[in-house]
């Protein structure tokens, strides 16, 4: 007989929770088997054990390569489900363009952020590294984006963040997205400065602030 | 109102200031490490990509660097990855800015054998670093002290990786992270023995170390091992010079591991200079931690205020306390800045001058 739908989303969540890949995978492959409705797999194990991870990252319980590996098993798990969705789970969800500003390649920050956004629920376009200014902002309209995250590490590209906002005003676009940015030499003075709209020193706290943005953004809407 | 305060000229010089560390005197005023890196290029007005390809315009840039600003430290350094380039790793380099890595030359575990000690007198910039150094200890080594500096044998594996792949490995495949750290740690020996005959400080830096990235535990297991014995090869074959370690980004965490690598003075950007005292100022030495990108954006006004107040809370350390910036001091840092800091030692950082320095750290 089919274990409990709680057992199975148990070691949805614990498999993600414990870099444990395999049991992920088993776990959700005993989902389908079950029959247990996909989305409810998805959301209550391993977005859940996701979830858990990025709390223990945010307390310096976890560091980047525990949150990888979490990550890891949550997607190769994810793999599995995605297929028995049904197409009334697709909800609507908040787009957020996301790369690393131009002239920089270091990327782990961003890929990060990346992953604790789409856990967090948001539909993510990835431009990748070295992305070229012009490229977030024509990237951000043509998916009409909510969100767009600007990351870089270094201090002789951090600037390229400005002129991303200054593309937007120039095309006065501005007020249709929310910009979040962050990386090493960041701050939050920074981020004032430029009139970006968020800032965030680490991938769980860029999940919380974007929520917080976005939220905002669509009461004011 | 912090800027009015004169500026007391010394009447030591760089070099002896630097040394009453090592034999455990307070200095006139405290030394101040700007980490003039790929900022030297600005100096003598030369494109980055350019100036750190070429011995003599790297020598050059950073004798003139020194000459501009009078930091205390002379720093041959353009990227952490120099190392791993010698071994192998492709770069990308660019016309102004620090080259930045490429695809990782081990793609994969078997690609390890591709991975050899470097050629000093010939793999990737080695002969550069080198032959920069040498110019400059010819030079000004009478005056100042030099250093050239490499990355620890964690991030040279990193960079030879790619740090998101390493950083799974670090659970995956322990005993081969291990036979790369080996091989990292071998190049880093023989490049601090070249280093020593050259008679330049050989500072280690371990960034991927940083616990922005790794857990204590890690560090515990793949980077402080390692550490301690370039540390143990420093004191033992390096004449007298101090083992120098410097980690970016945040590392209170990783400070009992740190503790344990036995090095004699810490170069630390992201943390509490108060609690670092607290923690480890009666084993090393502390350096820092001027916020980089302040010395870029921040006002003179406002650098002076910051480094006012992590010498505050520096001074008094046990095994002596030096004003630094956090990491890279930024290329296009405005020279204007870099004297504000260097001139935050000479007010805040003095030691002849017992009284005011005291009314001043009351009046903070």
């Amino acid at each position: 007989m089919a274990r409990a739908r709680e057992a199975i989303l148990k070691d949805l969540a614990d498999g993600v929770l414990n870099l444990d890949e395999d049991l992920a995978v088993r776990a959700a492959q005993e989902a389908v088997t079950a029959g247990l409705d996909a989305y409810d797999a998805i959301t209550n194990g391993l977005v859940a054990g996701m979830n858990r991870a990025g709390e223990l990252y945010d307390q310096e319980e976890y560091f980047v390569p525990e949150l990888l590996i979490c990550s890891d098993a949550m997607y190769a798990a994810l793999a599995v489900l995605q297929p028995h969705l049904k197409k009334e789970d697709a909800r609507a969800k908040q787009k957020c363009v996301i790369g690393v500003v131009e002239g920089d390649t270091h990327d782990i920050g961003k890929n990060m952020v990346k992953i604790m956004l789409d856990v967090g629920g948001f539909e993510i376009h990835d431009l990748g590294r070295n992305v070229p200014l012009a490229s977030f902002v024509e990237k951000a309209k043509e998916v009409d984006a909510d969100l767009i995250c600007l990351s870089t590490l270094m201090t002789t590209t951090m600037d390229g963040m400005a002129t991303v906002i200054e593309m937007l005003k120039e095309e006065g676009i501005r007020d249709r997205f929310k910009v979040l940015i962050g990386g090493g030499p960041i701050s939050q003075g920074f981020a004032n400065r430029i009139g970006a709209d968020g800032y965030a020193d680490n991938a769980a706290s860029a999940v919380r602030v974007a929520k917080e943005i976005c939220k905002m953004a669509a009461a004011a809407a | 109102m912090e800027t009015s305060i004169a500026i007391p000229d010394d009447s030591q010089s760089s070099l002896e200031r630097v040394l009453c560390y090592l034999r455990g005197e307070n200095p006139q005023r405290i030394a101040c490490f700007p980490l003039i890196l790929n900022h030297a290029a600005r100096v003598l007005g030369v494109p980055v990509g350019k100036c750190i390809r070429d011995a003599e315009l790297f020598g050059n840039a950073h004798v003139a660097a020194y000459r501009r600003y009078g930091n205390d430290l002379i720093t041959f350094l353009s990227t952490t990855s120099t190392l791993a380039e010698a071994m192998g790793q492709p770069m990308n380099f660019m016309e102004d800015d620090a080259p930045q890595l490429a695809e990782p030359l081990i793609k994969d575990l078997d690609d390890i054998k591709r991975v050899k000690v470097p050629d000093f007198t010939r793999d990737g910039r080695l002969p550069v670093y080198l032959q920069a150094t040498e110019y400059a200890v010819a030079e000004v080594g009478s005056e100042v002290c030099i250093s050239t500096v490499l990355a620890g044998p964690f991030t040279t594996a990193a960079a030879l990786r790619g740090a998101d792949v390493f950083v799974r490995d670090l659970y995956k495949n322990k005993e081969w992270v291990h036979q790369l750290l080996e091989i990292c740690c071998e190049a880093g020996l023989t490049y601090i023995d070249e280093i020593l005959k050259r008679r330049s400080l050989p500072i280690i830096v371990e960034p991927i170390g940083s616990a922005s990235l790794v857990s204590p535990r890690m560090f515990s297991e793949f980077v402080g091992p390692y550490l301690k014995r370039m540390a143990d090869h420093i004191h033992a074959n390096g004449g007298g010079f101090p083992a120098v370690l410097h980690i970016c980004g945040k590392t209170k965490p990783n400070w009992g591991p740190m503790r344990e690598a036995d090095w004699d003075i810490w170069s630390l950007d992201g943390v509490d200079m108060g609690e670092a005292k607290e923690f480890a100022g009666d084993r090393v030495c502390l350096v820092g931690n001027v916020t980089p990108t302040n010395l870029l954006k921040n006002t003179p006004a406002e650098i002076d205020a910051e480094a006012r107040e992590i010498c505050a809370k520096g001074m008094g350390s046990p095994c002596g306390f030096i004003l630094g910036s956090g990491c890279e001091v930024p290329i296009n840092t405005p020279g204007e800045s870099l004297d504000a800091l260097i001139a935050a030692a000479r007010k805040y950082g003095r030691f002849d001058q017992k009284e005011r320095c005291r009314a001043d750290a009351r009046n903070l």
